[in-house]
């Protein structure tokens, strides 16, 4: 049992940095902008919080520090995200190079800034964030054990990001009108909706996602931060076309990531699972041949938004 | 028509400026950024760099190989007041390690200082273009592409006894009170297995003494040097079961392990400079003094003794290995236990095997279970 209650706590640290940056490539590309930034988002959100972090570290109280830490991670991937936007909205530039500029750009810029004010290229930050047991809820037999503690603070804002962002494109009108402007913008420029504004809204919402995805992953997962998220923005875009670019399909893909990562680097630790006569590779190919499989199944009826990477010109009809 | 036109060129042309304009302002924004950054090192681009040293994979404040020799190359040149610089290679390859080693040749290096074994074939390349240029190779000798050694006279190769230092760590966590280790390496390269077949042996020698065998040590090389949430979930899940302390010899994914047991309440050994500052969790570091290392090759260089054609083995002996005793966080183990196996090992009086054994499971020892995870 206790085993199991540690594979869900690994999980998390996999699953919600992928959910938080999925979701907000799903923002992006619902209105229309392809956005395969969130790599180089996920890399500068990081790179501002944690440095923050590391500049204010005793001045507060852990928790909040870690909360105003994913504010500013948030607003600084989302302004990163506007150069992305300016781009591919005004200058009608081709998408997919603009947002791999923004990937070349910002590990670039986080090693510069980070060897001229502290010499080297690791941010390092001492981590007292991490929840052995949460008040309360860490005392609930079972479900105590499983989701309330050895977390942090990141893992429920990431739930709680999940259940808005899952609210806001599903039933409010700025969701509808960022969903039609990624299937027929034509369409809703024809009824008043500004297609302009609302893919810069789009772009700028995936970006606030994606910074905070950067510091829900560094965070759980290392002790300095060296200009890099391993790639996991680009899983997280995996993610959102595993998941059909609909919230709850997301949340699926994300977990179902998270759980074949975790066992896929877990398993030395686990006793049944060592036992098996499985050979490591085996582990370490899993999640990829999993979502191998799943894609040839499910990709025949892709969700994509049709406008998706088609920059929006008012004058072709 | 004709006016149409004119002012639809006038127009680009507007259009142009605007863009070309802002296009300069940014690269004279990165210039001046750039420039600042410059002024602080006090080099100007005339000066000629007589002491070079060319990174190898990573970065060169990595925290291990690359840092410690350039550290070593820096203390001497400081004292000295010379001008030192390192070159970075665009990528991981013969050709590209040479284009880097050449680049500081012409930028007036009399002396190049390579870490790492993958040097073993550009220095071998090299030491016979430049006859002049003094090569320092660390953990490697110079060979052909068909494993002929030879080591000219302007190049000395230096290797450590990275399975003392690793002896050192695997006693001093037994004598310590452990009973469950665990070892994860980068990749299985020559000094990464000595480090871990040391540890392995230490333990067991530790064990010997106390008369105790209920020793267990984990075995593991994670495939990669660079830090990942895999690599702390692996750790994390050692952690969870019975594991008490690994040894990460990993370069940059030993700050996963870090994490991992910093999240646990456990305990980790740092490798190859003292990492004790980096978290609470670090009980002691396996280190081996490259920067002394480098530092007195150098000064023996200045004499006119520079340590032609030579292999040097650094090890107990000569100080260049070795535990921080100061900054480590041991409950049992002290400075006397310490200096006494030290002495041992400076002695040769303990035999350690080294990666001649290609598996570890195929290490002599009595009293340590090791299991290999593959």
């Amino acid at each position: 049992m206790s085993i199991l209650y540690f594979l869900v706590q690994q999980t998390m640290f996999f699953s919600i940095p992928l959910l938080i940056v999925a979701l907000g490539g799903m923002y992006s590309e619902r209105s229309g902008i392809v956005n395969i930034a969130l790599e180089g988002i996920m890399i500068m959100g990081a790179f501002v919080s944690v440095f923050f972090i590391s500049s204010y570290n005793d001045a507060m109280n852990p928790q909040l520090l870690l909360i105003l830490a994913v504010l500013v991670a948030g607003l600084s991937g989302g302004v990163f995200a506007l150069f992305h936007a300016f781009a591919s909205i005004n200058l009608k530039a081709d998408q997919v190079i603009s947002g791999t500029a923004l990937n070349m750009f910002a590990p670039a810029f986080a090693i510069f800034i980070a060897r001229t004010f502290g010499g080297t290229q690791y941010i390092q930050f001492v981590d007292k964030f991490h929840i052995v047991k949460v008040p309360v809820l860490g005392s609930i037999p079972i479900v105590g054990r499983l989701f309330f503690q050895n977390a942090y603070i990141t893992t429920y804002i990431g739930f709680l990001i999940f259940i808005v962002a899952a609210f806001v494109i599903k039933y409010t009108r700025f969701g509808l009108r960022l969903r039609s402007c990624g299937e027929h913008p034509q369409a809703a420029d024809s009824v008043g909706i500004n297609v302009y504004k609302i893919r810069y809204a789009g772009v700028f919402i995936s970006g606030i996602l994606a910074g905070i995805g950067g510091i829900a992953f560094v965070i759980p997962t290392s002790t300095n931060f060296d200009a890099s998220v391993a790639g996991y923005g680009f899983l997280a875009l995996a993610v959102l076309i595993f998941g059909q670019w609909r919230s709850n399909k997301i949340f699926i893909a994300a977990f179902f990531f998270g759980i074949m990562k975790t066992i896929s680097s877990t398993y030395s630790g686990i006793p049944i699972l060592k036992d098996l006569p499985i050979p490591n590779e085996i582990y370490k190919m899993a999640p990829y041949i999993a979502t191998l499989v799943v894609l040839v199944f499910f990709s025949k009826k892709s969700q994509a938004p049709r406008a998706e990477g088609i920059p929006y010109d008012k004058g072709s009809r | 028509m004709i006016k149409e036109a004119v002012n639809y060129i006038k127009n680009i042309k507007g259009e142009c400026m605007k863009k070309i304009l802002c296009f300069m302002s940014m690269i004279l924004a990165v210039v001046f950024v750039g420039c600042g950054g410059k002024e602080e090192g006090g080099a100007s681009k005339t000066k000629v760099y007589e002491y070079a040293l060319v990174t190898d994979v990573g970065t060169i404040d990595d925290k291990s190989f690359n840092q410690g020799a350039w550290e070593g190359v820096q203390a001497y040149t400081k004292e000295k007041n010379l001008p030192a610089k390192y070159y970075k290679p665009i990528e991981k390859s013969d050709e590209a390690y040479m284009t880097s080693m050449r680049l500081a040749i012409k930028g007036g290096a009399k002396v190049v200082v390579c870490p790492g074994f993958l040097f073993e074939n550009p220095v071998w390349n090299l030491q016979q273009e430049y006859p002049d240029v003094k090569f320092i190779i660390l953990d490697g000798a110079p060979h052909s592409g068909n494993y002929k050694y030879d080591i000219k006279d302007n190049t000395v190769a230096v290797f450590y006894a990275d399975q003392q230092a690793g002896f050192l760590a695997g006693y001093a966590a037994v004598k310590d009170g452990y009973r469950n280790l665990g070892f994860m390496g980068g990749i299985a390269v020559p000094p990464v297995v000595n480090f871990g077949y040391g540890y392995v042996q230490g333990a067991d020698y530790a064990a010997k003494e106390l008369g105790i065998d209920d020793v267990k040590i984990k075995y593991t090389y994670l495939g990669s040097f660079g830090p990942s949430p895999e690599n702390m979930a692996k750790a994390a899940s050692w952690y969870n079961g019975d594991t008490d302390v690994i040894f990460a010899c990993a370069g940059g994914a030993g700050n996963s392990v870090m994490k991992a047991a910093e999240t646990a309440g456990k305990a980790m050994i740092g490798v190859d400079v003292d990492q004790s500052s980096e978290s609470e969790s670090v009980i002691t570091s396996s280190m081996k003094n490259l920067g002394k290392s480098v530092h007195d090759i150098l000064n023996l260089y200045e004499k006119g003794e520079f340590p032609g054609g030579q292999m040097l083995r650094l090890g107990a002996e000569s100080g260049n290995v070795g535990l921080p005793m100061e900054t480590s966080r041991f409950k049992k183990f002290t400075k006397d236990d310490y200096d006494m196996i030290y002495d041992k090992i400076a002695n040769n009086e303990i035999e350690i095997q080294t990666n001649l054994i290609p598996e570890v499971t195929g290490l002599k020892v009595d009293k340590v279970q090791v299991e290999l995870v593959k």
